[in-house]
């Protein structure tokens, strides 16, 4: 059994992670609400920004500032673009086939991420994880204070903002009905778009807070979005502080089994586990005859 | 009596007409299966490897596409129930010295009762919620054989072992030691493969599917047991999957986690819808699109990458506008094309020149 000093890095590390997690299972739930779209692409979205930062500052040597404000601007430009594209013609569909399509974008974005970027291995190193200090034996850097806050900030930021402000009413008049929200004469399109908007800023910030915590590889991006995913189906695809906490929990468990020797092999198993007991757990009621659609 | 075509009033020449009715669906895929048979001499080794891929991951892809477009239940878990299938296989090769037939035919029970269990909880579910819950699965499942490996001879339930020169690969059947010989073997073993979903298709099953596809609760009004038809085709796609794996397990002869990466469970949905989801024929198309295309590309010496790029664009191009896949947009444009040159050919003819 390892003692509590061996778990203290990890708790660090954990929770970082856990906060990305959150950061961009938030912004899967909240488009998902909205516009029906569970984007599958957030992860290769992201990735992308993060891989096209890198290039403006080692290639054309942009300040780094700047490149990270592109990868975030990128990753809205991009969402927002695919919404436009396909959010309208596929609106009637089924959810699984509007999730189906984003598959399309993903593998558009990483075939051409390993294409232009494939040549050497890349690492990606925010200004803020230099910048470190000790509490107790335990060396923390900002980049993981800022996943940690962003994820909790952006939780309690998204919750607020479709409570009290009129697009926010819109978001959640949209999640319930479609039809009967542009009967009521909110705009859809310009709701959508702008949700679509939010949404893929959040996959760029997600995408490049996760290059410099984990690694700058296209595969490994674009497939972190399947352990934000198992947060967002632990929220049933609904609830924000679920997804909070549930991303935590998932990045906390993964880096705390890594002590045990014998578990930790097995570790990258949390996020599949946690989400499938969650989801069966949640669907014990359910009749195969019947299983639920949940619009 | 063959009805005259209705626009040019003439007597359609249909030359299947000819046949019994129960044999004219028969034919074109029976001359497909000669020609691969009669053209495995003519190739070279490249080739009938890149074919026998393409046969192996047809049948996959007749799984998948059993579940999608017979029965309306998206999985994007297949690669990991391929990867069992494989497991089962080399383990079964190891362990015993059954024929290899017999091997499929245990692997491919052993993958569908594996198949079933771990469907039976995740039937619960459907849409989008069980295409999740499958990636998740698959992911767990990918996970735990990066740990215990692929058997390859050694000691105990796992049969791996780490420090081994010279492995033994995966036994392949007597009558099918060399590559081309084993070729001819996948694709017979394929046949009976696509010969039995088409069996159920054609059937009771196939109705039953049909119906709970179209509405569960008019399914169920009708009387078909929704239960019981939607884990039958679930247990028929595992079942395929398994024996797909095992003819994979013997192709490959040594078996490693990295042949059956998470994307590929994503590239088979794609080229599963690319192919086509309502027709068998899209199960061959997607074969060739995942295991023919990559190859070609190789030959060419283009980058791989750009495969992924044309299957992100060409699942975005089927979900929108043509929800049958080439295997019925294909023969349709086909069909337009050749009564385009007709009509050309037709209006140039009485005066020489067109007016």
């Amino acid at each position: 059994m390892p003692n509590w000093q061996d778990f203290q890095p990890f708790i660090v590390s954990g929770l970082a992670l856990g906060g990305v997690y959150s950061l961009s299972g938030v912004g899967m739930v909240v488009l998902y609400r909205t516009t029906g779209v569970l984007n599958l692409a957030f992860g290769a979205i992201g990735g992308m920004g993060a891989f096209i930062a890198w290039s403006l500052i080692n290639n054309l040597e942009w300040p780094e500032v700047l490149a990270y404000l592109v990868c975030v601007g990128f990753g809205a430009v991009i969402s927002l673009a695919y919404g436009r594209l396909f959010g309208p013609p596929l609106a009637g569909r089924d959810p699984l086939v509007k999730a189906a399509a984003t598959l399309g974008l993903a593998l558009i974005l990483l075939g051409a991420m390993s294409w232009i970027w494939s040549d050497k291995a890349r690492s990606m190193r925010l200004p803020t994880s230099r910048w470190r200090y000790q509490v107790g034996e335990v060396l923390i850097n900002w980049t993981q204070i800022i996943a940690l806050a962003l994820g909790v900030i952006v939780t309690v930021a998204t919750a607020a903002f479709l409570r009290r402000t009129g697009l926010g009413t819109a978001m959640r008049a949209l999640a319930s009905d479609r039809e009967i929200t542009a009967t009521l004469g909110v705009p859809v399109r310009r709701v959508e778009a702008a949700t679509w908007l939010v949404s893929g800023a959040l996959a760029g910030a997600s995408g490049l807070l996760l290059s410099s915590l984990v690694g700058l590889d296209a595969a490994t991006l674009t497939f972190l979005v399947i352990s934000s995913l198992a947060a967002t189906l632990i929220a049933r695809l609904r609830s924000l502080t679920v997804t909070l906490v549930a991303g935590l929990v998932i990045g906390l468990v993964n880096a705390l089994i890594t002590p045990f020797f014998d578990l930790a092999p097995y570790r990258n198993m949390t996020p599949f586990v946690l989400a499938t007991v969650a989801l069966l757990f949640l669907a014990r009621h359910q009749q195969i005859s019947f299983a639920r659609r949940y619009q | 009596m063959t009805p005259p075509h209705p626009a040019s009033g003439r007597p359609m020449t249909r030359p299947l007409a000819v046949l019994p009715s129960w044999a004219r669906p028969v034919v074109a895929p029976a001359v497909l299966v000669l020609v691969l048979l009669a053209a495995s001499p003519l190739l070279s080794s490249y080739w009938v490897l890149a074919l026998t891929a393409v046969t192996i991951y047809s049948v996959v892809a007749l799984g998948l596409g059993l579940l999608v477009g017979r029965v309306g239940l998206v999985s994007l878990g297949q690669i990991a129930v391929l990867a069992l299938g494989a497991w089962v296989a080399a383990r079964l090769t190891f362990a015993t010295s059954l024929p290899f037939e017999v091997i499929l035919l245990i692997t491919g029970m052993i993958t569908m009762v594996l198949g079933t269990l771990v469907g039976l909880p995740a039937l619960r579910l459907s849409g989008l919620y069980l295409a999740l819950i499958t990636l998740m699965l698959a992911g767990a499942i990918t996970v735990v054989l990066t740990n215990t490996n692929f058997p390859n001879g050694g000691p105990g339930f796992l049969g791996h072992q780490e420090l081994f020169t010279g492995d033994p690969p995966v036994r392949r059947p007597d009558i099918a030691i060399t590559d081309e010989a084993y070729f001819r073997y996948a694709v017979v073993v394929a046949a009976l493969m696509f010969a039995l979903v088409w069996w159920h298709v054609r059937s009771r099953p196939g109705r039953a599917w049909a119906a709970i596809r179209q509405s569960e609760p008019a399914a169920l009004a009708a009387g078909v047991n929704i239960t019981t038809y939607k884990l039958w085709a679930w247990a028929l796609a595992s079942f395929v999957t398994g024996v797909a794996g095992g003819l994979l397990a013997g192709s490959v002869s040594k078996l490693y986690t990295y042949q059956f990466p998470t994307i590929d469970s994503i590239l088979l949905l794609a080229v599963v819808l690319m192919g086509g989801i309502y027709s068998l024929w899209g199960a061959v198309v997607a074969g060739a699109l995942m295991k023919l295309l990559p190859a070609l590309l190789k030959y060419w010496g283009a980058p791989a990458d750009l495969l992924l790029i044309l299957f992100g664009v060409g699942v975005l191009q089927v979900l929108l506008t043509a929800p049958g896949g080439l295997a019925q947009q294909f023969p349709r444009d086909m069909a337009r094309l050749g009564r385009l040159l007709v009509g050309l050919t037709r209006r140039r003819a009485p005066g020489g020149e067109a007016p």
